[in-house]
């Protein structure tokens, strides 16, 4: 049988290369490129500025990350408190997502609003995601005090004790990315057939063994997509803790120790040196951590993937 | 194969145009236009009728100059935004070919603005503070700031034989502006942080006196927490009004702060020291039972509206928000005085600071002429006596006075004025997250989880000491 060709024969062959290459080329300008030039940068000394010294010191920022005095205990503290962060944000807002999902999948009034009320803080910037809630966290009049009051409790919410300004970053940016999760589950929600409810109910089945077995099942590849999604999210997140708390002792995560060593905003003093190489090396040990974890739920969730379908 | 053709040639335009578009311009090399003398306006003359002397900088281009685009960047500070747009008006009128492109940034985002933007011969004028925190012979190991790795990587311009340089004071140029006996910056004022605005009705109001040493304080204190008034107030969800509400307890007690600084680095003084155990217990007083209830929530540029309220006493904040404290409430009667947080009144008589903003140029500008000329007719006397009058700094120029509220409060302060501890430190590489003990005060309760003060000054030595050590 003859191959047919989309683009013709001959020279003609080459037109999908032809069409890949401008994609290809803003994939290397703006995604690989920088990602090996951070690689090489993490052996270097190098401040970012243009025309200053760049020096090779091997593996001296990686030593100093990781083993040096007691900065390597703080820098593991932020390693640990990315995780912490990950597991809390990954698990909650997947859960909360998958409810809001199957809610607003029923024939309820207002669905569309709904909807759109749940996914309006995603098209928020950070930085007005960040205003609302320092203005609903207000300690003294703010709405939240108020309500807490009513019950006797007293907070100091974002700038209080470092484990509570924390928890409150992990509300937040549950809340600002719900509703991601929520359309991922939407859109899958959708595509599952009625016919199987409908089968499902002749055979006696109620409301939790339909879930269990025809839409928990069904929902597989959303499931993995949104797993794999909050947790890289999740794990790269460090905006809203600049916005919300800025850099304050116990609360730092790694994504934001990256930016405040790159960009001198570790010590609040307007003269702060740019230590891009060492950032750089943070984000190269960030980026491994990604790469693990991120690695490891892949393969999780294709081994539960081919089970389901095989 | 006739579409395909035409599919093959679209996309080659399309690959073509995005590589065009990706490739960098050229860079302008020819020097800048300069704007030649071409007329003296009326007002010049008639100066020069009286004085007989010249003007410093007020030559106009030709009316045939080239037009450009002067690009100034600045921090935002309310008072001297405002100021900036009136003189850029200003500016414009006497270079009728300049117009002044001015970017305002916040100021934690300055450096970061200035770097990119000077990396990409995006700007011709940079707002940059003070030359501090250099490393001294007794630092091990320790990164260079900022400007003077702008400054090795021939970004700034030097500015040495420039005329306007000497119309500021030569203690400012050389602490402030120089590096390896170059200018580079011409630094606009001095601010104090390290003093207290006072109520001045409410003390009187309480019977109260201003107080002049620590105990004084705590009785004063005391005596409107029991009138059910707040004692201090500070922006205290930004973080750092926090730490430098308490610069004038810790100057109080170490008066000399660049030689604490060295103290620390050689060893001769600790952090746990009996004595300057003292000056944790005492920031540990100021966050707990000084600073009202609810400042966590509490941003800087909300303090002084919230202070001209009426009913807390205190405000440690730095001298910039007296322009703002006046808008809030004209009426208002308020003072500033140094943060009584010695036992010994002779020590609470300094104001603790730093030199704040200064003007550089960027070396590879293109507008070079232009910025100088700006540069230059901002430093003349009348209008650089304008600005220390809108923003409120401790002038730099030896001829201007700061002829306002606060000039008169700070007045009697300012023959003991001295530069401030974070302009001098550095932290050793390897230290921890607790080694500058002079941001304490923000470290207890609420804002952060000590609440024991011996221990809290066990681990910032605890991590100075790891990083000294790391460091040898």
């Amino acid at each position: 049988m003859q191959q047919k060709y989309l683009f013709g024969r001959g020279w003609s062959v080459f037109v999908p290369i032809l069409l890949l290459l401008p994609g290809f080329i803003l994939y290397l300008m703006i995604a690989l490129g920088p990602s090996i030039a951070t690689s090489v940068y993490s052996f270097t000394d190098a401040t970012g500025i243009r025309g200053a010294p760049v020096n090779w010191v091997g593996l001296e920022n990686y030593e100093e990350f990781l083993l040096r005095g007691v900065a390597s205990r703080d820098n593991i503290d932020a390693l640990k408190r990315t995780l912490i962060f990950c597991f809390f944000v990954t698990t909650i807002q997947f859960t909360v997502g998958l409810f809001v999902a199957l809610l607003l999948n029923q024939r309820i009034r207002g669905r569309m609003f709904f909807r759109t009320l749940f996914f309006v803080p995603v098209i928020l910037g950070v930085a007005i995601q960040g205003l609302i809630w320092k203005l609903f966290l207000l300690p003294s009049g703010g709405p939240v005090a108020q309500f807490l009051s009513l019950f006797g409790v007293q907070s100091e919410f974002l700038g209080g004790q470092p484990s509570e300004a924390f928890a409150w970053v992990i509300v937040v940016q549950i809340w600002a990315n719900m509703g991601i999760t929520m359309v991922i589950f939407l859109a899958g929600l959708q595509t599952i057939p009625n016919e199987l409810y409908e089968a499902g109910r002749i055979d006696g089945a109620g409301r939790w063994d339909l879930f269990r077995h025809v839409t928990w099942p069904m929902l597989t590849p959303s499931v993995n997509t949104n797993i794999v999604l909050n947790i890289i999210g999740s794990l790269q997140a460090w905006q809203l803790f600049l916005v919300l708390i800025g850099y304050r002792p116990g609360t730092q995560v790694l994504g934001y120790l990256v930016f405040a060593q790159g960009f001198g905003q570790t010590s609040g003093a307007v003269t702060s040196a740019f230590r891009q190489g060492f950032a750089a090396a943070a984000s190269i040990v960030l980026f491994f951590l990604v790469l693990i974890i991120g690695l490891a739920a892949q393969y999780f969730v294709n081994r539960r993937e081919q089970k389901l379908y095989v | 194969m006739k579409k395909t053709r035409w599919i093959v040639i679209t996309m080659l335009v399309v690959l073509s145009l995005v590589l065009v578009a990706c490739g960098g311009t050229e860079e302008t090399t020819e020097p800048a236009v300069e704007p030649t003398v071409a007329e003296t306006t009326e007002e010049q003359a008639e100066e020069v009728a009286e004085t007989g002397e010249e003007p410093v900088a007020e030559e106009a281009p030709a009316e045939d100059a080239a037009p450009l685009t002067l690009r100034v960047l600045i921090h935002q500070n309310p008072p001297m935004v405002e100021f900036m747009e009136a003189f850029n008006d200003k500016f414009e009128a006497a270079y009728p070919n300049v117009t002044v492109d001015m970017s305002i940034v916040e100021t934690g985002d300055l450096a970061t603005v200035t770097q990119t933007r000077l990396s990409a011969n995006d700007v011709d004028v940079i707002d940059i503070f003070g030359f501090s925190n250099a490393a001294q012979p007794y630092m091990k190991d320790v990164t260079p700031p900022n400007w003077q790795t702008l400054i090795e990587a021939g970004l700034l311009l030097d500015i040495t034989d420039q005329t306007f340089v000497a119309n500021y004071d030569e203690a400012t140029i050389r602490d402030a502006g120089s590096y390896n006996d170059k200018v580079y910056s011409i630094n606009l004022g001095r601010v104090s942080y390290s003093g207290v605005f006072v109520n001045k009705d409410l003390f009187a109001a309480n019977g109260v006196e201003i107080p002049t040493t620590w105990d004084e304080l705590v009785a004063a204190c005391q005596t409107f927490t029991d009138a059910g008034l707040s004692c201090m107030t500070v922006g205290g969800a930004d973080g750092w009004p926090v730490f430098v509400g308490s610069y004038g307890l810790l100057g109080a007690m170490y008066p000399d702060q660049e030689a604490m600084v060295e103290g620390l680095w050689t060893g001769t003084l600790k952090w746990d020291d009996p004595e300057t155990l003292k000056l944790w217990e005492r920031y540990q007083t100021y966050t707990t039972q000084m600073l009202e209830a609810g400042v966590t929530g509490l941003s800087h540029d909300a303090g002084p509206a919230r202070f001209a309220a009426g009913d807390v006493a205190m405000m440690p904040s730095g001298v910039w928000q007296a322009p703002a404290l006046e808008a809030a409430e004209p009426e208002f009667d308020w003072s500033y005085i140094p943060f009584p947080g010695s036992d010994n009144p002779e020590d609470n008589q300094y104001l603790f600071g730093k030199y704040d903003q200064g003007w550089a140029v960027a070396a590879n500008s293109p507008n070079q002429a232009a910025a100088l000329d700006y540069l230059a007719m901002f430093s003349e006397p009348d209008n650089y006596q304008e600005f220390v009058n809108a923003v409120g700094f401790i002038p730099t120029q030896p001829t201007a006075t700061l002829e306002t509220k606060l000039g008169a409060e700070v007045a009697p302060y300012l023959e003991n004025y001295r530069v401030g501890f974070e302009q001098f430190w550095v932290a050793p590489k390897g230290a921890g997250q607790w080694a500058n003990g002079s941001q304490g005060a923000s470290w207890f309760q609420p804002f952060n989880e000590w609440d024991d003060a011996a221990a809290l000054a066990a681990q910032s030595q605890a991590d100075l000491q790891a990083g000294l050590d790391a460091s040898q």
